[in-house]
């Protein structure tokens, strides 16, 4: 059964779309650099994130391989139980984090902690992926049932609270049902009713998380908290220049004046250092990341596998729009990690996930042309 | 089997979305544009001098009060002179700074100075302490050298004092500056190098509530580190106080009563657990510990053979001696093995098998029932009854009256003491427990410890009607007990015998200083010199109020040393109404 849709290591070697793996490889190590250079503070000299971040680069590639192997396919038929497996752990974790009292997004064992909203990433993806292609949501009913089952895990994310994750979620939703071509007024409709909803959201948020939007509009609201983040991290960007200031010559970071910069601000550390260049650079590569990844998505015949080239493009695109507009002040922080750079163990592991099961689309095509000659 | 959307063409939206994904990238180099490329130049400027800098403003404490609102712990301000890392790198600054200190007789040296500011490190631009502890009169005449650098800054701060000294320093505790090893275990991330925090007594148990909450401030400085403006200041927030139980006058009495002797002395309301005294002798001065001593003065205090800082009435384990026979007594009548008629003869020595017990009256009591037995304190009564309880159950009843386990008084560093027994003699000893044992167990000697404050709680449920309360020192605590399962009959019995001590037994001097007292004298062999005297009591003795512990390291014996001792503390209590 399983022989059915696995791959065989010469029909991976065969489709594998190898400039992307190159990419991948590629944005990693810059991430891994700018971690090492975060973490080499002017205080205590660590590599010790950069080390971590390297294990957990070993692991995630090791998974990569696992999925490519195993195929998408059968991530597919499996879509359903995956979902809702993901959807009992987030409430797992909503019940725990009740009992203790506080907002909890990881499950600890040992120094090894996993986040299970990345988790749900993928989750939703291959869910939305398949159910979207058995009940194509331009039929009113089948766009109201995805909307129903995709918001559910939305609202799981909502109640931790994480935020940034759940406009993650929102992004995926919204990408692949307009893939699925649902009708432009059903989109316009989702749309409009985000909007007018945004003024109860707000008065949901907590008092930080309005603080946070409000000094994207306005930092020198609160120059001491929030705000200063953004100021601090405008300048480490800023003062990068054309060229940068060099490896481990960044002062904005290393001098912690930027906060969490190995995570959220891993961007401002690199741009501080390696300057327009740098980060015009990893911007081209991210592009051509989408390019390839959307390119699997025009290849394959199974439309399933077409949505999920675009759930995980989308997925990747945002956190990469987010965490490079947020080091610039130009959008709120959100605590989102860069994709392949931020320091971070699962969040790493599924981005890895998510890029494998697409790199799984591009090599699917192999098999069309084998068969047809057999 | 996918007929749904198969039969659509997907590849056009597709298009729409790899154009949208990769052209909405532009909107981020366009970004970076305008920041590394249009504005770089500004962004160098405040990265090279970046203008902003913090100062942890610390909250001061909570004040505590004793019940009558008399302050215990009070805070005056001083000041501190503060720099930011950034502005001491090289090691002429350290030079510079430690020498201006040292003109104006402020001991420093390059390499503390240097050892300090790693400790309170957390970034180059928010303020650490270089001298703490100053006078305005001192920083007056600091800011007014020459070269008093501009880097510098004194800044006020809040200092904790005692103004009772060390009359009330086990009861208090005493605050310093939060040592490495705590912040990297600290749980909430509230404290950074430099906070001061509770290390003992009060003011560790109460730390979260006597904190407070810091505050912050932001200034923008010019080139040369000078303060331009204050860009946002958050007041440190003071912490709540605290009214304690325990009274000043009262443990003024307690001192005044342990003078000169090493031990300690307890007295506690027997209804609610309110502790009135709590003194262990010899006491230390909180205040230098708080204000910062030097590691000799500190290491002279610790090696000091009569060990100031134990707190002698909880963490000091002794064998109980005769006032544990209540609790012989409390299992021979629940386990009906005597009851009050039961007599045994006291020939003044007990035999088991081959070995002697003898009675602390040589020429023996002669025929003892139950009450007189505690009257005379006769050992060789209890030695009889204890051999047919069995160790078993005389542990059961130890238990049930709190040996072994911390009565909970809110104070850091209670001991349990040690009920011994079977287990633990076998874990410890690798021996087997012996009848021998059990004889000497019975009167409180042996492997048996408790602290005075297990005493004091003990003899408090016989005063109360059969409650064992916890001790308590905050007066917001709710009082809390746990009934015990001990007949009333018997605990009068029991009780009668502990007036009658005071009546015409071994503690007729406790007896004689206006208040009529009941409760048991002890003096227990001590293994490293002379006896240690003890006196457990309460009164007045018809209708209890105040327990009193009293114990003196090697002051010989309880009757004569302990009892008056203890007699002049109830009496007081009772006289003053406390």
């Amino acid at each position: 059964m399983l022989a059915e849709t696995s791959y065989s290591w010469g029909e991976i070697r065969k489709g594998l779309d190898w400039s992307m793996c190159a990419v991948i490889l590629l944005l990693f190590v810059l991430g891994l650099i700018s971690i090492y250079s975060a973490g080499a503070g002017a205080r205590r000299s660590t590599a010790d994130y950069a080390i971590r971040q390297l294990v957990w680069g070993g692991v995630s590639l090791l998974a990569y391989v696992a999925v490519l192997r195993i195929g998408y396919q059968s991530f597919l038929r499996w879509a359903y139980t995956i979902y809702a497996l993901a959807f009992l752990m987030l409430c797992v974790l909503l019940a725990l984090g009740t009992a203790t009292r506080g907002a909890l997004s990881w499950f600890r064992l040992g120094s090894v902690g996993f986040q299970p909203a990345e988790f749900g990433k993928a989750a939703l993806i291959l869910f939305l992926s398949r159910f979207c292609t058995r009940y194509p949501p331009d039929i009113p009913k089948h766009l109201f049932l995805a909307l129903l089952l995709s918001g559910v895990m939305v609202a799981m994310i909502l109640l931790q609270p994480d935020l940034g994750s759940a406009l993650v979620y929102g992004a995926i939703i919204f990408a692949i049902l307009a893939a699925a071509d649902t009708p432009p007024k059903y989109l316009g409709g989702i749309t409009a009713t985000g909007i007018a909803a945004l003024p109860f959201f707000w008065n949901s948020l907590k008092a930080y998380q309005k603080l946070r939007l409000v000094v994207f509009l306005d930092p020198y609201v609160d120059p001491q908290g929030a705000g200063y983040n953004v100021i601090q991290s405008r300048i480490a960007v800023g003062s990068g220049g054309l060229w940068g200031k060099g490896f481990l010559q960044g002062t904005q970071g290393r001098l912690h004046f930027l906060p969490e910069p190995h995570t959220d601000f891993i961007f401002s550390v690199y741009a501080e250092e390696f300057g327009f260049v740098g980060g015009v650079i990893v911007i081209l590569l991210f592009a051509f990341l989408f390019w390839r990844l959307l390119r699997a998505a025009f290849r394959t015949k199974d439309a399933r596998a077409k949505l999920l080239c675009v759930g995980v493009s989308v997925w990747l695109w945002f956190q990469l729009m987010e965490s490079v507009a947020m080091s610039m002040g130009l959008a709120p922080i959100t605590g989102l990690p860069m994709p392949l750079f931020s320091y971070g163990g699962s969040s790493l592991l599924m981005e890895f996930v998510g890029l494998a099961l697409a790199q799984s689309v591009a090599i699917s095509p192999v098999r069309d042309k084998l068969e047809s000659i057999t | 089997m996918y007929s749904g959307l198969e039969r659509l063409d997907l590849d056009k939206r597709l298009l729409y979305v790899r154009n949208i994904l990769i052209f909405s990238l532009s909107f981020l180099i366009v970004g970076l544009v305008y920041f590394q490329l249009v504005r770089a130049d500004e962004y160098v400027e405040l990265a090279s001098g970046n203008r902003l800098r913090m100062i942890r403003l610390l909250p001061p404490r909570g004040n505590i009060y004793d019940a009558n609102g008399v302050p215990l712990a009070v805070n005056v301000r001083t000041f501190d002179i503060k720099s930011y890392p950034m502005n001491l790198r090289n090691d002429e600054d350290f030079e510079g700074v430690a020498s201006l200190f040292a003109r104006h007789g402020i001991p420093m040296t390059p390499e503390g100075l240097r050892e300090s500011i790693e400790k309170q490190y957390v970034a180059p631009y928010r303020a650490v302490s270089l001298a703490t502890n100053l006078t305005l009169a001192q920083v007056s005449d600091l800011v007014m050298d020459p070269d008093f650098q501009h880097a510098l800054f004194p800044s006020p701060v809040w200092r904790r004092i005692y103004p009772g000294g060390s009359l009330m320093a086990h009861v208090i505790g005493y605050v310093g500056e939060i040592t490495r090893e705590d912040l990297e275990t600290q749980r909430d991330l509230y404290y950074q190098g430099g906070d001061i925090v509770g290390k003992s007594g009060v003011e560790a148990v109460y730390e979260e509530q006597l904190r407070g909450a810091v505050g912050d401030q932001v200034v923008e400085v010019d080139s040369r580190g000078r303060k331009l403006r204050d860009v946002n200041y958050n007041d440190p927030l003071k912490g709540n106080d605290l009214k304690l139980t325990i009274d000043m006058a009262t443990q003024r009495e307690a001192a005044r009563i342990m003078e000169g002797k090493r031990g300690a002395l307890v007295a506690m309301n027997v209804r609610d657990g309110a502790v009135k005294a709590f003194f262990s002798s010899p006491t230390y001065d909180p205040n230098p510990l708080t204000w910062g001593i030097s590691s000799k003065e500190w290491s002279a205090l610790l090696d000091d053979e009569n060990r100031p800082m134990m707190n002698r009435a909880m963490s000091g384990s002794y064998p109980p001696g005769s006032p544990f026979k209540v609790v012989t007594a409390t299992a021979a009548l629940m386990e009906n093995v005597a009851d009050t008629r039961t007599s045994f003869f006291c020939p003044g020595r007990f035999q088991l098998g081959n070995q002697t017990f003898r009675c602390w009256k040589r020429s023996g009591h002669g025929r003892e029932t139950l009450i007189g037995a505690i009257r005379d304190s006769c050992d060789v009564y209890f030695y009889q009854v204890s051999v047919k309880i069995g160790i078993d159950k005389l542990i059961k009843w130890a238990k049930e009256l709190g040996v072994g386990e911390r009565t909970g008084i809110d104070l850091p560093g209670e001991s349990r003491g040690t009920i011994a027994g079977r287990e633990w003699k076998r874990a410890r000893r690798k021996e087997a427990w012996y009848q021998g044992d059990t004889v000497n167990y019975s009167i409180g000697q042996g492997f048996l410890l408790m602290t005075p404050l297990q005493l004091a709680r003990m003899y408090a449920a016989f005063a109360n009607g059969g409650r064992l309360v916890t001790p308590r020192l905050n007066s917001e605590k709710p009082p809390e007990s746990v009934q015990l399962r001990i007949t009333k009959a018997h605990m009068d019995s029991i009780r009668t015998g502990l007036r009658e001590v005071a009546r015409a037994g071994t503690g007729r001097v406790a007896g004689r200083y206006g208040v009529e007292v009941a409760g048991k004298t002890g003096t227990a062999q001590n293994p490293h010199g002379e006896d240690h005297a003890s006196f457990v009591g309460y009164a007045p003795a018809d209708d209890p109020e105040y327990v009193v512990a009293v114990l003196v390291e090697a002051g010989g014996s309880g009757s004569s040393v302990a009892g008056p001792l203890a007699g002049q503390m109830l009496a007081y209590l009772v006289e003053h109404g406390k």
